[in-house]
């Protein structure tokens, strides 16, 4: 029923958009003098699709599919041609004239193109490192909110996953392969040369013009202790030649599709389930579990109540404009998204206008501005059990009522204690609908500089940067729902409200040479000095128990919660000093070193500066004689850098020692302050240090119709920062220190090809990743670290799954007898483990219990590959990435095959075994025995618990129309419609979203030595878009 | 133009100049190492702290080890509910322990308990004679500190043996792990640190209530000699508390304990872990530990007593066992004060009735926020150890008043023991009930040798009748059940992990 609906209003929602473009298309105008011709390519081929248009009017047309056009110009007139992947041509039309036959040349492949690298920019040709650009206008058109998620699938050594389908949230971007235990892992964001230390999750992109992605240690040395996860460089727009204006919008709905969804039992067959339970323990089964069809027609899907299809709608305007002396670029964007969980709410407004000046032939000023205001009201979907909602819908049971009687959402569901229901439920859609959690953030970015020139080739420029951000977190639980369960509704109303205040800003003096000798030595050197501050200031608020929900106040509470009322500080700063010299002979043999050093607060005070050197050269072969004489090839370059890079994100006073002095004690009844030291002082505490060596080949074949890259890395980054666990003896958990190795490498490759040009062009860009790592060393007398499921052991790659191999069950007696057992515990029909250290029974926790290493969050090779097709004025792109051998695992087991039927099970608990003669599948164990028994097989990791997560996930699918100039309505319109997240082929069964990849609770670490769980996060929604994009 | 640029570039060198200050950046919102422990209040603070994992040691942990290990208590067997094998392999006799080494998570955390407050008093006492200030309170202070040590280092003894002897705060990493000292060794520091705080530390009238005193630091001292047989040097400090005129028993057996606000450190008690009702965290909750379940509200509230009683589900622990209930003399007024019952409407048992201890369950305000105290040392107990002192030195005639004064207040007469074995057993007896549910058992079966005995006996009962011991019908006890009766807990696996020493 729901399904129907769904489709239904997905119909009429596309039939008003199609009536609505129809009507908005004007017709065409009256002209002077009609012009007809032939536009090919140098081969002869018709183009179709291509754009004409009349310089300096609003006029223009395109190609039909034999690449015919006709338009009506004035008298004197220019004739502008252009085409994707072709140069643009302008031909004058005299007086008189009728028919224009014109050749459009291929693009000489972005050669001359150029690139924008850490401080500056770059020829494609002369970049020795390994920087990897994307066509960012390809990209346009996908229909979501964050820049990641447009990258996904685009670049080669980059992983992007989407681990929550929370609007605004959730994408996880490593850059090749990187972990490490504490110090995160992000790339470094740098939007107009300024890092920033907000989300960038939040910018429009519809503000970006270009993306860099640094890779390897040649490249982003110059960002020096902030540079080992990569850097993704992002330029925003700037004004273009003369004034443009565009207006794109799109419209679209989203659904969660019911493929990939987990399986669970209906009311029906939960009741059946129950009914046997108490069967097998030979106990009276409760009376509510009597007769199990009496729920037919009466199921509870509790995970579904908390889905709804929702709407999201863009708009963006840009006006780009070079006046003389002045450029200007405005961006105003709005983002709306309703979220598929019911009450998401995403809104976003921004704007930019970035505007240049020349004051003089010498002088130039620069200042970009880019207010930004994000709503957030998202329901507490993501989460362990107990926890997130979604996690908690997934395992109540399907017999409890979601809505009365009266229909009426009902309060709370708990049946007698004599059924088993040992956990009450709150209804979770009361949970996502009454419960405010929103978080509105206001930030500004801006920059300003002066750039000077006093003598050819020299160049002094100076930026201030200032990033101001505000946000407001306000969480109210009404009494009468709750995310948490077994908590009885009416409940406790708690507020909390959480005001945070960040403010950065960076100085940079840079000085730029550039000098050339003979046309044959050329050199340009770097110089500069930069100071960056930030600090945060935060404070919270916690108040319970309110006399009147509807106003929960911090006066209207009748407890001010003392541990959750607190205000905070955080504090870092940073000095640098930079340089790069770049020289190449005749742009044949290039070269480029390039030297940071980082002063930081963050580090101990006896080891206060680093240093990040870095070197590379490039040999562009193609230039030499003897390549020349294959005319195949048309571009080949070798590269090879090495650097050394570091990881400063170690937390802001890691080497102080702290006292807690809120450690409290009572004597009779008077409250006596306490205070203890909380933490060891470390004066050597330092960045974690990345050497990286990268080789790498660029290739172009045919003219470039082909083009190849590769590169081969290898990274060590040593100094890993982790809080190393001491014996608690010392009364202290950890040490914070600078410890261990962990040996990275992989393999890149990416390839452009122009299948087909002409009356159809098809152009296919494909990528695979192969990354790897393995940990070389940990603290001295340490070999492992566990995580939650997790372990990090000397030898073996990072964070492995850790468990127990599960062969099935004990069928019988004798297999029982004849098999070892965990003592006290395994009984007929339950969970038969590995005795892997053979010591004849089965043992779990310490360093020689039967646990081995069973999966691995890291995928063998990721991928991606997009098709771009282009036929007379239609576009289709069709976007894939994918992702081999990585496993994850599906946390909810440990509820949804709870066998004690706590919680509503998996489909496949039907299957379990319940006598010799009856042993079910053999992958689910008798119920007898209660917690001793069953606890085994939930509480003891194994690998059971584990999935294959590899995916191919068609991303995008995007089919488009273009047409030419109305008149003076517009010069150009595109019309498109997309599915987003279109089909995922996977064999994940553990949840709708393989991608996904939460922490386990951690050790100390934030849980990055327990990557790859699925907490049963906000699903990915499947979306269908509508847009239009209008060029005045 | 220039003029700006070359100011904004002087500008910026001068910033890097001064960069050691731009770049030295403390925190604001907590207090670092570098400017603590430089006065008195620093220090009064300080030992505060120490005192504080005793609230979890107490209301989390020394229930499980020292009295559900023994035969006075059991847990409630809830076959519906899983995750409880730590609790049950405590009381069943089967923590599973290989190389001296366990994993069971209440022995890892009493271990860590413990060398919280060894580290807390570590850091004090080696700080604070570098401060001046009144010798005096300086004084009390080293004393409470010492005794919190010398307390932390009596549970790791009994329960472990051989344990890391921590004196000095660690400041490094390598330093964190020590080789296990000898029980002797042991032994000697906290007889050392006891007998230095017995002088330190100010009598109970003089102390503020609640903190360690002389007379705490005089019973644990009773304690060791009475632990390691030293009879003579037993006596003489169980004698010092009796006379030195602090200490009385409470009229009324209940009366001994606190209730939730009031009747707290009274004339009876020497040295108790203080709670206190309320948000502020201070709280305990420890009687919710010890009641059977499934309960309702409606059968929980006239224990709890509170506005807001809550279902209790899973699995309940401490259930005082027949042995204990059979082992009050007939007409023993601490019977009633100490066990009651309740009756479940949920249980899966034909018999839905189960004692509880009721001795510590006081009424309060709001589920699970508990207010009252808990004894580590009464002054009944004193009495025992002075007449168990006496008794081991033949002196029986003359312990006899000291136990017959505990037996009158529980309504019983004189004791009607004569030789020393008599008395001994009778003293033991006594102890039993007196002290039942105070975490004392264990320590005293071993102390006296009879743990093996006692608990295989125990054991052998249960597995022939596991209804009595409140197992729905038709359950069994656990196929390791009492099948690792050893005298000493393996050392924590979790630590064995992390010191090249165990």
């Amino acid at each position: 029923m729901k399904n129907t609906i769904t489709n239904q209003s997905i119909k009429i929602f596309v039939s008003r958009w199609v009536i609505t473009l129809i009507l908005f298309i004007p017709t065409l105008a009256f002209a002077q003098q009609q012009i007809k011709g032939k536009v090919s390519g140098q081969d002869g081929v018709p183009l179709s699709g291509v754009s004409v248009a009349v310089k300096g009017t609003t006029r223009g047309t395109t190609t039909d599919a034999e690449g015919n056009f006709k338009i009506e110009v004035a008298t004197k007139a220019i004739l502008s041609f252009s085409f994707i992947g072709y140069g643009t041509k302008d031909v004058p039309v005299t007086s008189g004239q009728s028919v224009v036959n014109v050749a459009l040349n291929e693009d000489q492949q972005n050669l001359d193109e150029v690139v924008v690298v850490g401080y500056g920019t770059q020829l494609k040709k002369e970049i020795t490192g390994a920087v990897q650009t994307v066509n960012y206008k390809e990209l346009k058109d996908i229909p979501v909110s964050q820049i990641t998620q447009k990258l996904q699938g685009q670049l080669a050594g980059v992983q992007i996953n989407q681990t929550t389908g929370k609007p605004g949230q959730g994408m996880s971007v490593r850059i090749r392969g990187q972990v490490s235990v504490t110090a995160g892992s992000d790339p470094l964001y740098v939007i107009d040369g300024f890092p920033i230390t907000g989300n960038i999750g939040a910018m429009n992109p519809d503000e970006i013009e270009d993306i860099s992605i640094l890779k390897d240690a040649a490249s982003t040395s110059l960002y020096g202790s902030r540079a080992a996860n990569g850097v993704v460089l992002i330029t925003t727009k700037k004004g273009k030649a003369g004034t443009n204006v565009s207006f794109s919008t799109f419209t679209g709905l989203q659904e969660v599709p019911k493929r990939g969804r987990v399986e669970m039992m209906s009311a029906v067959e939960f009741a059946q389930f129950k009914k046997e339970y108490y069967e097998d323990a030979k106990q009276p089964v409760p009376v509510e579990f009597q007769n199990p069809s009496q729920y037919e027609g009466k199921n509870n899907d509790w995970y579904d109540a908390l889905l709804r299809v929702a709407p999201l709608q863009s708009y963006n305007l840009s006006i780009t404009s070079n006046r003389e002396k002045a450029r200007t670029s405005v961006v105003a964007g709005v983002f709306n998204q309703k979220g598929v969980v019911i009450n998401n709410d995403y809104k976003r407004y921004s704007l930019r206008i970035n505007s240049e000046f020349d004051v003089s032939d010498k002088v130039k000023m620069g200042f970009n501005l880019a207010p930004q205001y994000v709503f957030d009201n998202t329901p507490r979907t993501d989460g362990d059990r107990g926890t997130g909602i979604l996690f908690n819908a997934l395992h109540t049971w399907p017999v409890m009522p979601i809505r009365d009687a009266n229909g009426e959402l009902t309060l709370f569901n708990k049946f007698p204690a004599s059924t088993g229901n040992i956990f009450a439920y709150a209804n979770w859609v009361r949970a996502a609908g009454e419960l405010i959690n929103e978080t509105t953030t206001t930030n500004l970015i801006s920059n300003a500089y002066i750039q000077y020139r006093p003598i050819k080739g020299l160049v002094l420029k100076s930026t201030f940067n200032v990033e101001v951000l505000r946000s407001k977190f306000f969480f109210f639980n009404p009494s009468t729902a709750t995310s948490a369960i077994n908590v009885p509704v009416p409940t406790t109303a708690v507020s909390i409200r959480e005001n945070t205040e960040n403010l950065t800003w960076l100085n940079e003096n840079l000085a730029t040479y550039s000098k050339s000798f003979n046309n044959n030595h050329n050199f340009e050197l770097l110089a500069g000095f930069t100071n960056q501050k930030f600090r945060q200031e935060s404070t919270r608020t916690q108040a319970d128990t309110y006399a009147d929900d509807r106003l929960p106040t911090i006066q209207g509470a009748i407890n001010i919660n003392r541990a959750g009322t607190f205000n905070g500080v955080q504090e870092w700063s940073l000095t640098s000093f930079l340089s790069r010299l770049t020289y190449n002979y005749k742009g044949k043999y290039l070269f480029t070193a390039a030297i940071r050093s980082d002063g930081s607060s963050r580090f101990g005070s006896d080891n206060r500066w680093g240093t990040f050197p870095s070197a590379s050269v490039g040999w562009v072969i193609s230039d030499e004689p003897f390549i020349q004489k294959f005319p195949e090839i048309s571009f080949a370059k070798l590269r090879a850098s090495f650097g050394v890079i570091g990881n400063n994100n170690i937390g802001n006073y890691t080497s102080y020692a702290l006292i807690n002095n809120t450690v409290n004690a009572v004597f009779g009844n008077t409250v006596s302050a306490g205070a203890v030291v909380t933490s060891l002082a470390n004066k050597n505490l330092g960045w974690e240090t990345t050497r990286q060596f990268d080789l790498g080949l660029d290739l172009g074949l045919f003219n470039n119709r082909v083009q190849f890259i590769y590169d081969f890395y290898t990274k060590n980054t040593t100094n890993l920062l982790y809080s190393v666990q001491v014996p608690q003896e010392s009364g202290f958990g950890n040490f914070n220190d600078n410890i261990g190795e962990i040996k990275f490498w992989g393999h890149e490759f990416s390839l452009v090809t122009k299948n087909t040009v002409g009356k159809i062009n098809w152009t296919t860009n494909f990528n695979i990743s192969f990354n790897r790592n393995i940990v070389v060393a940990l603290a001295d007398g340490i070999d492992r670290v566990y995580g939650s499921f997790h372990i990090t052991k000397v030898g073996y790659p990072f964070g492995q799954f850790y468990g127990h191999v599960a062969q099935g069950v004990y069928l019988n007696a004798e297999d029982l007898k004849n098999s070892p057992q965990v003592p006290g515990r395994s009984t007929v029909g339950s969970i038969k483990l590995t005795d892997q250290n053979g010591d004849g029974i089965i043992t779990n926790g310490g360093d020689n219990d039967d646990r081995v290493i069973i999966g691995s969050p890291f995928p063998k090779f990721t991928y991606g590959i997009t098709n771009n097709f282009r036929y007379g004025n239609f576009d289709l792109s069709i976007i894939g990435s994918g992702s081999y051998g990585n496993q994850l695992l599906v946390r909810h087991l440990y509820s949804t095959a709870n066998l004690d039927g706590v919680f509503n099970m998996v489909k496949e608990v039907q299957y379990r075994f319940r006598s010799p003669e009856n042993p079910g599948k053999g992958f689910y164990g008798t119920t007898v025995g209660g917690g001793n028994v069953t606890g085994i097989e939930r509480d003891w990791m194994n690998s059971r618990f584990i999935a294959d997560a590899s995916f191919f996930t068609i991303k995008n699918i995007t089919l488009g129309y273009t047409i030419g100039a109305v008149n003076k309505a517009f010069k150009s319109a595109r019309l498109y419609t997309s599915i987003q997240n279109a089909f995922i082929f996977t064999q994940y069964w553990g949840g709708p979203n393989p991608e996904t990849s939460a922490n386990g609770a951690g050790n100390g670490d934030g849980g990055n030595l327990s990557q790859g769980v699925d907490l049963s996060n906000y699903p990915v929604p499947r979306t269908y878009t509508l847009g239009i994009n209008l060029n005045f | 133009m220039k003029k700006i640029l070359i100011i904004s570039i002087i500008l910026g060198f001068t910033q890097t100049s001064c960069k050691e200050n731009f770049l030295t950046i403390v925190p604001e919102t907590a207090l670092s190492s570098a400017t603590f422990f430089n006065k008195e209040a620093d220090f009064q603070q300080a030992v505060n702290a120490a005192y504080v994992p005793l609230r979890s040691i107490v209301n989390d942990r020394a229930y499980l080890l020292g009295e559900m290990h023994s035969d006075n208590t059991y847990y409630y067997r809830n076959i519906l509910f899983g995750a409880t094998e730590q609790q049950e392999d405590i009381a069943d006799f089967a923590v599973p322990t290989a190389n001296g080494v366990t994993s069971n998570t209440h022995v890892l955390n009493n271990y860590r308990l413990d060398y919280q407050i060894i580290a807390r008093a570590n850091q004090i006492l080696s700080q604070i004679d570098k401060v001046e200030f009144n010798a005096d309170s300086k004084n009390n202070l080293k004393g409470q500190a010492m005794l919190l040590r010398a307390y932390a280092y009596l549970e790791l003894v009994q329960y472990f043996g051989k344990v890391p002897l921590h004196l000095t705060p660690v400041t490094v990493r390598q330093d964190a792990a020590l080789p296990l000292s000898t029980v002797d060794e042991v032994y000697a520091q906290i007889i050392k640190d006891a007998t230095q705080a017995s002088t330190f530390l100010l009598p109970k009238s003089k102390q503020e209530a609640g903190r360690v005193t002389s007379g705490s630091a005089k019973t644990l001292l009773a304690n060791v000699y009475i632990v390691q047989k030293k009879w003579a040097e037993a006596e003489k400090v169980a004698r010092d508390v009796v006379t030195s005129g602090e200490y009385g028993l409470m009229i009324g057996y209940e009366n001994a304990f606190s209730t939730n606000t009031a009747n707290k450190n009274n004339q009876e008690s020497i040295f108790e872990v203080q709670f206190l009702e309320g948000s502020d965290g201070l709280n305990g909750s420890i009687i919710y530990n010890f009641l059977p379940r499934p309960m309702s509200p409606e059968e929980l509230k006239p224990i709890t007593g509170t506005s807001n009683p809550q279902p209790l589900t899973g699995e309940g622990n401490n259930a005082p066992t027949p042995d204990i209930i059979a082992a009050y003399e007939t007409g023993d007024l601490r019977k009633d004060a100490s066990i009651a019952v309740v009756t479940l409407s949920g249980s899966l048992r034909a018999n839905k009735v189960f004692p509880y201890i009721k001795k510590f369950a006081k009424t309060h305000t709001l589920h699970g926020n508990t207010g009252n105290n808990w004894p580590i040392y009464r002054y009944s107990e004193v009495l025992l150890y002075l007449a168990e002192a006496l008794t081991e030195q033949n002196k029986v005639s003359e312990a006899a008043p000291f136990l017959n004064q505990v037996r009158t207040r529980a309504g019983l007469k004189a004791s009607k023991a004569v030789s020393q074995t008599e008395m001994r057993n009778a003293i033991y007896q006594e102890r039993r009930v007196e002290l039942a549910f105070e975490n004392k058992r264990w320590f005293d079966l071993i102390r006296t040798g009879r743990a093996i005995d006692v608990i295989t006996a125990y054991g052998n009962r249960i597995k022939a009748n596991p209804v009595d011991y409140y197992y729905p019908e038709g359950a069994i006890p656990r196929s390791n059940a009492f099948t690792n009766i050893s005298l000493l807990y393996g050392l924590p696996a979790d630590e064995a992990a992390l010191t090249p020493y165990f």
